[in-house]
């Protein structure tokens, strides 16, 4: 089913995403955000279409972390419009808890740094939110959990603790967890950055094959090999600004921009 | 509040004012006198304990461990009742400052070791490789860059002493709350004069422990760990 | 030396008894202090902070009196044990908020950032994810201030609380012979604070076998 709208998606042209006929399910308009006087996010306006993977990549200090954390209000934006599927939220009016929970029932998110619970079991870290927040009993959440870990490989790992675990099985069990609560959006914020390279493999081909099942996903990421072959549109960040945004290849390829064209040497050099 | 003043009234208070701060004057005597003893027998307890001389170690050792295992109220009555006992009579005085400088040695030695421990493996290794002695190396590189280290926790610890001062009521020494319990004998007003011993420890430990935590914070902006 | 021993060792259930309730007072009432030293709400902030500041700020062994002579002698009467539990339980709460808090503290703010994202909210967060991580932290510091608070149930022999320094005394009176009985006494407390850092030491170690931090 959002298969077809992904295809869609790619065959889109590199004008404003908000020319796009049809509606997208994620949409930023005009996010900002400043710590103090310090300006991270300038005017972002940004949007996903349903099963579509967007990559958003760029130089360190550019504020695409930031940028994902204020898609779930992680970082509630100072000013901007924030839409997931029927869900809108408008940065500066003073957001209530519905509206918060709504947005996030909607929205995945696995972190850098992991964020497993470390107390808990990796099967209890995935069926802890499922029974809190959706109400599941702990036989459906412990089902649905271990299907998770199946899929991402771990139905071995479940009653140990995420200490006794590698940061790429960490990762993988994360994934895991954000799946169960069936969000529609899966946000990764440089899900690979704290990995080593190997490990990073074996994370990186669970986000490929959630990508191929149809999941609309929004990752912040250093890898230019998913960038330009999982996800469907790259956006290129600098000094809070999105400079370049379109289909991977092109975008990758063929930067517009001075700016990008220098990123990418740089990328491609290292 | 009026069940607990009791009755008593302001000219009451400015009575026993005198006799109070005869008290508190008498219980900063015994902390400024326990610390003069306890601060050197700690940083003399902080070397001591990790010299290589096994028998000196082990009297350090010893020293340390009973000063922090017993409770100070043991040790004062140990040094007060005991001393005697073995020959030795002493003034209530001279036993506080005698327990209460031993228990702040043993205490003050673990932080003045912490503090030494923060000093960079590599300044040891320098000190041997310009050729220092031993005794030059931790006088001039490890000790300062130590005790700075330790000033912050050695500041918070002796507010502790002082409120360990009070202690001192268990062996006749009339200091702070010996005076506010004899008038609360004499008068039976024990709540508005032990109150207002309270308030002497209050108005000094409190801001005494705020500009700890200050001194912690700017301590800890260019901490080396 | 044995006989001297016996007579000690009776105040031993009652130094035990205080440690062990006054312990648990400030385990329990450590946590609301702690949340309120804490709380978003200003005001509330402040009085917690004034609060500990002024347990914090006397002495035990003068609250034990203020308790004891003061109250109990004036509003209501209470007995020599009740005023020490009660000083000493509150003493220990205030030193059981701030323990609570430095593991607080300790926490990594992406355990914050993962519930949120989970949506689990305000209440279940603090439950399910930081509470237990917080006491986990807070434990091996906890043990510490057990001992601690073991020495300091010293005090509550000068209200009369026949525990084991007041058994020191009275014996010391009778006999004269304070550098034995207070020795023996010393070593007792000595002893006593054995067995707590083991346990301690013991389930640190359980704990980290099962959830390195």
């Amino acid at each position: 089913m959002p298969q077809q709208l992904r295809v869609v998606g790619q065959h889109v042209g590199k004008e404003a995403p908000l020319a796009l006929t049809n509606k997208p399910y994620v949409k930023l308009e005009q996010i900002t955000k400043s710590y103090g006087a310090h300006t991270v996010l300038r005017d972002v306006n940004l949007s996903v279409h349903s099963g579509g993977v967007l990559a958003i990549i760029g130089p360190s200090g550019s504020g695409k972390s930031t940028l994902l954390r204020c898609i779930n209000y992680i970082e509630p934006p100072n000013k901007g419009i924030v839409t997931v599927g029927d869900v809108t939220i408008e940065g500066e009016t003073p957001v209530s808890r519905r509206d918060l929970r709504a947005l996030r029932s909607k929205l995945g998110m696995v972190f850098q740094s992991f964020n497993l619970f470390p107390h808990l079991t990796v099967l209890r870290n995935i069926t802890l939110a499922q029974e809190r927040v959706l109400g599941r009993t702990s036989a459906e959440a412990e089902l649905i959990a271990m299907q998770l870990l199946t899929r991402v490989g771990l139905a071995d790992k479940a009653a140990q603790y995420p200490s006794r675990c590698s940061g790429g099985q960490q990762q993988r069990i994360a994934i895991a967890r954000a799946l169960a609560l069936d969000p529609k959006v899966m946000l990764f914020d440089e899900p690979t950055s704290a990995l080593d390279p190997e490990l990073g493999l074996e994370v990186l081909s669970v986000m490929r094959e959630l990508a191929t099942s149809g999941m609309t996903m929004i990752v912040v990421t250093h890898e230019m090999s998913f960038a330009e072959n999982v996800s469907d549109h790259v956006a290129i960040m600098a000094d809070g600004c999105i400079l370049e945004y379109g289909p991977s290849r092109e975008v990758i390829r063929n930067p517009q921009s001075a700016r990008a064209r220098q990123f990418l040497r740089a990328v491609n050099e290292r | 509040m009026n069940a607990l003043l009791q009755g008593a009234t302001w000219d009451d208070f400015t009575s026993w004012l005198p006799d109070l701060w005869s008290g508190f004057v008498l219980s900063i005597e015994v902390t400024i006198a326990s610390l003069a003893v306890g601060l050197p027998l700690g940083l003399a307890l902080a070397l001591g304990v990790q010299t290589k001389a096994m028998l000196l170690r082990g009297i350090c050792l010893a020293v340390v461990e009973i000063g922090r295992g017993a409770p100070a109220l043991v040790l004062l009555q140990f040094i007060y009742f005991g001393l005697p006992s073995a020959g030795l009579p002493l003034t209530s005085f001279v036993s506080a400052t005698i327990a209460l400088g031993w228990s702040t040695g043993a205490y003050t030695s673990e932080i003045i070791r912490a503090g030494l421990d923060s000093v960079p493996g590599g300044h040891k290794e320098a000190v041997s490789a310009l050729g220092l002695s031993r005794m030059d190396g931790l006088r001039y590189v490890i000790l300062p860059q130590g005790l700075r280290v330790a000033v912050p926790a050695l500041l918070g610890f002796s507010i502790l002493v002082f409120q360990a001062s009070s202690l001192c009521f268990t062996i006749a020494l009339p200091e702070l709350i010996s005076r506010a319990y004899e008038i609360g004998t004499n008068t039976f007003f024990y709540f508005p004069a032990l109150a207002t011993a309270g308030l002497f420890y209050v108005a000094i430990c409190m801001p005494a422990s705020f500009l700890v935590s200050y001194v912690e914070h700017r301590a800890g902006a260019y901490a080396v760990r | 030396m044995l006989y001297q021993l016996g007579l000690i060792l009776r105040g031993l259930p009652w130094t035990i008894l205080i440690t062990a309730v006054s312990l648990l007072i400030g385990c329990i009432l450590g946590y609301p202090i702690m949340l309120g030293r804490n709380a978003r709400s200003l005001p509330v902030r402040l009085v917690s902070i004034a609060f500990i500041s002024l347990i914090r700020a006397v002495p035990p062994l003068v609250w034990l009196f203020i308790i004891f002579f003061g109250v109990g002698t004036g509003a209501f009467s209470m007995s020599p044990l009740t005023a020490a539990l009660i000083g000493l339980g509150l003493i220990a709460a205030t030193n059981m908020a701030e323990i609570y808090r430095g593991g607080l503290i300790s926490i990594h703010h992406g355990q914050w950032e993962a519930a949120q994202a989970l949506n689990l909210g305000g209440a279940h967060t603090f439950r399910d994810v930081i509470a237990p991580q917080m006491f986990r932290v807070a434990l091996p510091s906890s043990a510490t201030y057990a001992i601690g608070l073991m020495k300091d149930t010293a005090i509550a022999s000068t209200i009369g609380v026949p525990e084991l320094a007041y058994q020191g005394a009275r014996l010391t009176q009778e006999t004269f012979q304070g550098l034995k009985v207070f020795g023996m006494v010393g070593l007792i407390y000595i002893l006593l604070s054995l067995p707590i850092a083991w346990l301690s030491r013991r389930a640190d170690l359980y704990l980290r076998a099962k959830v390195a931090r």
